[in-house]
């Protein structure tokens, strides 16, 4: 568990995190935490003229699963529609993260990126 | 008197597990704690041998099996000095104790513009209930704060006392994240003096110490049989005189005298507040509990996790990022709360689970303690009469191993 969890790759995100910082005049502009851990992401995006998403930047802190995830997630979703994203769901959140087998524990901190913009796509609309 | 850890080991079956192929190290007894043989044998003997309802029957087993149940309520007033065997109350929990007092007696005596006065430190369990009684009611809640040190600010009780508006003083017998002690035979007597009663969480310090309900000076007292080698059961203690004066929480069977159409008397104390059948094998296993427990001696268990965790932080100092919330002077029972630099208390956990070592990461259901020192959580090691040194070794073995693999 441990070592599957804790592999280079998303250690490699956890620390140097793609995308990390905000969007100025975004679209999508929201805040969420994990109240019962405690993990904060703040999300920015800005559509194209088409509706996809084109570019995407987190900041926030949480703990290696909450931050990789939300690190991969801002690459994973660019190019993808509205529709695409709000039919996303774990499975395609581990896949994401190569695979990664995750503890029902941690499964919230692995969507909270997700979470967070499906909820600020929500509330754009 | 020294506890022989290897053998009590041996008490519970758990242990003869593996975990990822390590010895199981269970640091997370302050949550809920292992059970030992002697618990699991008198449930599974209960149902095997006697099990019917209580308080009903007229054949064998039933008597034998509400024997076992009334026994078991004398017992656990032995346990913690109550007078009167018909002052304990089964309840699911903990929680539930002090929703019943929250809801019986805070419904029926608490008013708009009173206080409730509570603690920094306290548990959700005995936050909640008196938070949303006082919105309920309009009543002021305040608390009184703890200090950088951990430790519980008691000059602030007294101008919460000098009004006499204060009716209720609730507060922790021991602290389930810092692991202090607050003076609450101080607060017991500052409350009473001016008129206020004291409702007492021992949920962290019933397991682990010789608790006394009169010499604390409590009202009320609530605590879990789960966290003390018993399955989940839970017990409030309550003076007679106040029990008796307060309406029931619940309604139903078993907790009343005679029901007529349009009206119901009470059953007495303590049926009044038990209605429905109980956790029958829950309580008989929680009989159990005391009875091992006491066979080993609370102060011979004290003494025990004293020297525990007196090592445990004297290990843990080796990990210069690591921090340990609370006190450091003072007493200190077996629960030490942490954080890393940079480390985030889930990764903490999840890292330990690799080496065999259960610590629990989280706020612990204190969140509003985690805000006051401004972290969002914790990672807590929680000791128990199962852990030793050794398990002290393995755990800052394994927080090494956290910040090799984390802590670039």
């Amino acid at each position: 568990m441990s070592s599957d969890l804790y592999r280079e790759q998303l250690l490699d995100h956890y620390h140097n995190p793609d995308n990390f910082g905000a969007l100025e005049h975004a679209d999508v502009d929201i805040e969420m935490d994990n109240p019962t851990c405690g993990d904060v992401i703040h999300l920015t995006a800005r559509l194209d003229s088409a509706g996809r998403i084109a570019e995407v930047m987190f900041e926030g802190q949480g703990c290696v699963i909450s931050m990789a995830s939300a690190s991969m997630f801002t690459e994973h979703v660019k190019g993808k529609t509205l529709e695409e994203i709000s039919a996303m769901g774990l499975t395609e959140i581990q896949e994401m993260m190569g695979g990664v087998k995750l503890s029902m524990g941690r499964v919230k901190c692995a969507l909270l990126p997700l979470n967070a913009m499906k909820e600020g796509l929500k509330e754009k609309q | 008197m020294q506890l022989d850890v290897a053998a009590i080991r041996q008490e519970f079956p758990i242990f003869e597990r593996k975990i990822h192929g390590k010895r199981l190290v269970f640091l997370d007894s302050a949550a809920s704690s292992q059970k030992p043989r002697a618990v699991i044998d008198a449930m599974m003997r209960m149902y095997t041998h006697s099990y019917a309802n209580v308080h009903r029957g007229l054949y064998t087993i039933a008597e034998e099996v509400t024997e076992a149940y009334e026994e078991t309520r004398a017992k656990i007033a032995r346990f913690i000095n109550a007078p009167d065997p018909a002052e304990i109350i089964n309840v699911r929990n903990a929680t539930e104790g002090l929703n019943l007092v929250a809801y019986s007696w805070g419904e029926t005596h608490v008013h708009a513009g009173d206080r409730i006065v509570i603690t920094e430190m306290e548990h959700h369990a005995n936050l909640v209930p008196w938070q949303q009684l006082a919105l309920r009611k309009g009543a002021q809640l305040a608390y009184i704060p703890v200090t950088d040190a951990g430790e519980l600010q008691l000059d602030a009780l007294p101008p919460l006392l000098a009004d006499g508006r204060t009716k209720v003083v609730a507060c922790s017998v021991m602290s389930n994240v810092l692991g202090a002690l607050p003076p609450v035979t101080r607060i017991a007597e500052m409350a009473h003096a001016a008129g206020a009663l004291v409702v007492m969480d021992g949920a962290q310090a019933i397991p682990h110490r010789a608790v006394d309900v009169q010499a604390l000076g409590a009202d009320f007292l609530a605590f879990s049989g789960h966290k003390m080698c018993g399955p989940g059961v839970g017990i409030l203690w309550g003076r007679r005189e106040l029990l008796e004066a307060m309406p029931p929480f619940l309604y139903g069977g078993d907790m009343i005298r005679t029901v007529k159409r349009h009206y119901a008397k009470w059953n007495e104390l303590p049926y009044k507040f038990e209605a429905g059948t109980p956790a029958i094998a829950e309580v008989i296993g929680l009989g159990a509990a005391v009875d091992f427990l006491s066979a080993i001696g609370m102060d011979v268990i004290h003494a025990h996790e004293q020297e525990v965790v007196a090592y445990a932080l004297e290990r843990l100092a080796e990990i210069p990022t690591l921090h340990v919330l609370g006190s450091s002077r003072g007493e200190r029972n077996g629960v030490v709360s942490f954080w890393m630099d940079n480390i985030h208390p889930h990764d903490i956990a999840a890292i330990l689970d690799g080496d065999g070592v259960c610590v629990r990461a989280g706020h612990h259901c204190a969140q509003p303690l985690h805000d006051r020192f401004n972290l969002p959580a914790t990672a807590r090691a929680s000791f128990y009469i199962y852990n030793d040194k050794d398990d002290v070794d393995a755990l800052v073995k394994a927080l090494h191993n956290v910040v090799s693999i984390l802590g670039r």
